[in-house]
């Protein structure tokens, strides 16, 4: 079931296009994912879904009454505003209130029957493990409670959708996969997500749509799969250790018949005309050269090299 | 030190680059001196009203009026009754009245009196007042006083000219009084040196003369004829000849006795004349008689000598006392000048109705009444400090939690909440209501201790203030709105707190600042509240009395709200741009570092 859709979309700040020509549906339990380098024109796509920024062409709808026909979203947001959560890249609470306060205030103000808020606030307290902590206050917390308790406010009205800036940001990676675990648990109660990120191995992990934005356009958008599905091209991926020459490394695979090579700090990713070839003469290459190969993985493309590939080749 | 100074230019840094900062922190100290002088560049009394009363307006009330009129005075008349000159002054339409006589010119030994209505309350101004009036009114005062002396000197002045004239005239007089004496004096020698000591009896000598002369032949011419008579008796043939006979022979004998008298046949002694007594006896009649005829003689004479001298020492005298009745005439037709001069001076004096000192040297005196209840000072300003905190607290409180919203890292999630944006404008503003509230209770509360006898006034003065701190907290708010930081609000808010407070009346009298800027600071909400809760605290005004400045406020709260509004609709874009706009540069920023680092 659609609940927002945008109908080639454009937004602009003054002379500045930011985006141009995007077209995206967002289903019901949908966990998309919406990727692109910084200043990209990610948050303005997600303020867009959000009816925070009105489209300075095109139309963003919403279908969240399956009985009506899809109206404008920013129009009518007020009346939506119940439908939809929104967690910012940057917490978004009262650090001087306490972390029940804080639930219960945003809670009080969308209306919920109080048994209803209450029955929410302790299953958010239990998933994000703070009830513990729902006497101390927000700003008493640590990064990642902080985090939490900021996704806990934007569900504490169980809202149908819920859109999120950066959710990993700033967070070390232990909590950045506990966020998106719990995000994923929250997909799985119903709750469609939006999420606009540059962890793009995260988002591999937890999305099953993706839309690409790059220099204000969305190049790919859809299932995972799907956008996967031409990068499937055979390639594989070298580790080296720390200290190793990796420049000896990149003019040897620049001799042997490959396509690329994408320079990954301590990895290096190779693009063959045919894998075992140019494996075969590469390991040879290196034994010759009495030179140590800490890994050698082949498997198929990651979302972050697809994002590569279609940033590179764009 | 250096970190000292380090933190001191990053400080500097910071408040220059923030342009409200700067804006503030340099700007508002050169716009406020700027209002500052504009407004009290001047000596005038531009905005007083004076309200005069008189029973009747004569020229010099009407004078006095435009002596007040050029010290740019308004002046408002009232002919019925200082009352309603005083009703105003409780309104507030008026600054003060003066009561004054119908006539300001003295004649008679009062002092004129004229009394001040003023409002204590208005502490600053009554001073203004007070002292502009009293300087007009000895002025006037001065004028009277002036005019009063210069008749009374004009009037010694005409005495001395007159003394001086009559003295010539009284010279004169004394000379011709002194001739006068002299002359009398004289007279008066004369009339001493003449004897005039009168005979015993008064006779005519020539009588006697004639006597003497004729009695005797007389005597004897009678004597014939009683012998011819007795001849021709005695020749008749008369019955009674006999006694005929008889008769005429005693009168014979009479007649010849009295012919021996006459003649001299014996005559008494009259040595001692002084006694005016002559003795004649029968023995001696004759000789006593005649001699006696002869002294008698003799001091006729000697009478007729002695009173042809008198009469010539008369003459003389008379001549002299003539010419002294002549001077004294003069003189007393000199006095009679110079009684009427003096008579006439002393009308003059008389004239001078005012000759008490204490009403020539001050004609005009003045009274100063205070209008309502005599109250301590803490009465008078209790208004002013009710508003003054009130004021301050809602003003930096509307500032403080805009300025805390906007700052908050929640603020971004309350575009998601679904409310309206009036229902935040209305959230902070009743914040501020409830906390003003607060503070005017305890206020009111601790006041109830020493203003007792005002309580039942205080319950309307909470609501006034209530009113007051709606408009200064949509104020607060609106600086709120429009600045950045927390700090450059709160200063913002006490230099605006500060503006409306130096306009107000309470630092410096309003009405002595010029007519322009007073025009715009008389739509002070401080001054207009400080005014209601005044008039309502102080003169027990109802709502009748206060209700079009009460209008007023509510219409300033209520535009105020709008305009909150409509700020809060702006910052709500501003606010998204900016976010926009920040992110923007953040990420061509990182994207930047990001090549750099390739």
């Amino acid at each position: 079931m659609k609940l927002i859709e945008l109908k080639e979309v454009s937004k602009s700040f003054g002379k500045n296009g930011i985006l141009q020509d995007v077209s995206i549906t967002i289903e019901e339990g949908d966990i998309w994912g919406i990727i692109g380098r910084s200043g990209s024109g990610k948050t303005t796509l997600l303020n867009l879904i959000a009816g925070f920024l009105e489209p300075s062409g095109g139309e963003v709808l919403h279908s969240f009454k399956v009985t009506e026909t899809p109206k404008s979203l920013h129009a009518n947001l007020h009346q939506i505003k119940d439908q939809i959560g929104y967690a910012p890249q940057h917490n978004s609470f009262y650090p001087k209130l306490t972390v029940m306060e804080n639930l219960l205030h945003f809670g009080q103000l969308y209306n919920l029957p109080k048994e209803t808020l209450q029955n929410n606030i302790k299953g958010l307290l239990q998933a994000t493990e703070l009830a513990a902590h729902q006497n101390k206050l927000a700003e008493h917390l640590s990064g990642g409670m902080q985090k939490r308790l900021d996704l806990a406010c934007s569900l504490v009205h169980k809202p149908r959708i819920l859109l999120l800036d950066e959710p990993t940001a700033d967070l070390d990676p232990m909590l950045q996969k506990d966020i998106m675990a719990f995000l994923a648990q929250v997909n799985k109660q119903g709750v469609t997500l939006v999420i606009a990120s540059h962890h793009l191995n995260l988002m591999e992990k937890v999305c099953n749509k993706v839309a690409i934005v790059h220099n204000g356009k969305v190049h790919s958008n859809g299932l995972m799969a799907d956008i996967q599905k031409p990068y499937l091209k055979d390639n594989f991926t070298i580790s080296l250790n720390p200290g190793e020459n990796k420049e000896r490394f990149i003019s040897i695979l620049k001799t042997l018949p490959v396509d690329k090579i994408i320079d990954r700090q301590q990895h290096l990713i190779i693009h063959p005309k045919n894998i075992t070839k140019t494996i075969t003469a590469l390991l040879t290459m290196i034994q010759d050269e009495n030179l140590y190969l800490h890994d050698l993985d082949i498997r198929r493309p990651s979302l972050d090299e697809i994002f590569e590939t279609i940033t590179q080749e764009k | 030190m250096k970190s000292l100074w380090l933190l001191t230019k990053k400080n500097l840094k910071l408040l220059v680059r923030s342009k409200s900062s700067a804006l503030v922190v340099f700007f508002a100290p050169l716009f406020i001196i700027l209002l500052l002088g504009l407004s009290y560049n001047s000596t005038s009394n531009y905005g007083l009203n004076i309200g005069i009363y008189a029973p009747s307006f004569s020229s010099d009330v009407e004078s006095l009026m435009g002596s007040l009129q050029e010290q740019e005075f308004k002046i408002v008349k009232y002919e019925t009754s200082v009352e309603d000159c005083v009703k105003d002054i409780k309104a507030g339409a008026v600054h003060a009245c003066v009561s004054v006589p119908g006539s300001l010119s003295v004649e008679d030994n009062k002092q004129k009196e004229a009394s001040f209505y003023v409002d204590p309350s208005k502490i600053n101004l009554v001073g203004v007042v007070q002292d502009t009036l009293n300087e007009k009114f000895n002025l006037k005062s001065q004028e009277i006083s002036k005019e009063l002396s210069g008749s009374l000197l004009s009037a010694v002045s005409d005495t001395k000219s007159r003394l001086e004239e009559q003295g010539t005239q009284l010279s004169s007089a004394k000379e011709k009084s002194a001739a006068a004496s002299s002359a009398a004096q004289e007279a008066s020698q004369q009339l001493t040196s003449m004897d005039l000591t009168l005979p015993a009896s008064t006779y005519n000598p020539q009588l006697i003369t004639d006597f003497k002369s004729s009695a005797s032949p007389k005597i004897k011419s009678g004597l014939s004829d009683v012998e011819d008579a007795k001849e021709a008796v005695e020749a008749s043939e008369l019955a009674d000849k006999t006694a005929i006979l008889s008769s005429l022979s005693e009168v014979e004998d009479k007649l010849k006795s009295l012919d021996i008298l006459v003649s001299g046949g014996a005559v008494a002694s009259s040595g001692n004349t002084s006694d005016n007594q002559t003795n004649v006896t029968s023995t001696t009649p004759s000789s006593g008689f005649l001699s006696a005829l002869t002294l008698l003689e003799e001091e006729l004479i000697n009478t007729k000598v002695k009173l042809t001298a008198a009469a010539t020492a008369v003459g003389s005298t008379s001549s002299s006392l003539s010419s002294t009745t002549q001077n004294l005439q003069e003189s007393v037709s000199a006095l009679e000048t110079a009684q009427q001069k003096v008579s006439e001076m002393k009308a003059s004096l008389d004239a001078q109705k005012v000759t008490d000192a204490n009403v020539l040297s001050a004609p005009l005196v003045t009274k100063i009444e205070k209008v309502g209840q005599e109250s301590s000072y803490l009465n008078y300003m209790f208004p002013a400090l009710l508003v003054l905190v009130v004021m301050f607290s809602s003003l930096l409180l509307g500032t403080t939690l805009v300025m805390m919203e906007k700052n908050s890292p929640a603020f971004f999630r309350n575009y998601f909440l679904p409310l309206r944006r009036g229902t935040f404008v209305l959230s902070t503003y009743l914040t501020t209501l409830v906390i003003t509230s607060v503070q005017v209770l305890v206020i009111l509360a601790v006041s109830a201790i020493f203003l007792k006898e005002n309580l039942a006034q205080l319950f309307p003065v909470a609501g006034v203030l209530l009113l007051s701190s709606s408009v200064f907290s949509f104020i607060g708010m609106g600086i709120g709105y429009s600045f950045k930081s927390e700090e450059t609000g709160a200063l913002a808010s006490i230099s605006t707190g500060s503006l409306l407070l130096f306009v107000s009346g309470i630092v410096l009298p309003i009405e002595t600042i010029s007519p322009a800027v007073r025009s715009i600071t008389s739509f002070n909400p401080f001054v207009i509240s400080e005014s209601i809760i005044r008039e309502v605290f102080l003169f027990n005004a109802g709502i009748s009395g206060v209700w079009p400045e009460l209008a007023t406020l509510t219409g300033y709260a209520l535009g105020l709200f709008a305009i909150i509004l409509v700020a809060e609709y702006l910052v709500h874009k501003h606010f998204i741009s900016g976010f926009m706009k920040h992110r923007h540069l953040k990420h061509r920023q990182q994207e930047r570092r990001d090549k750099n680092n390739v």
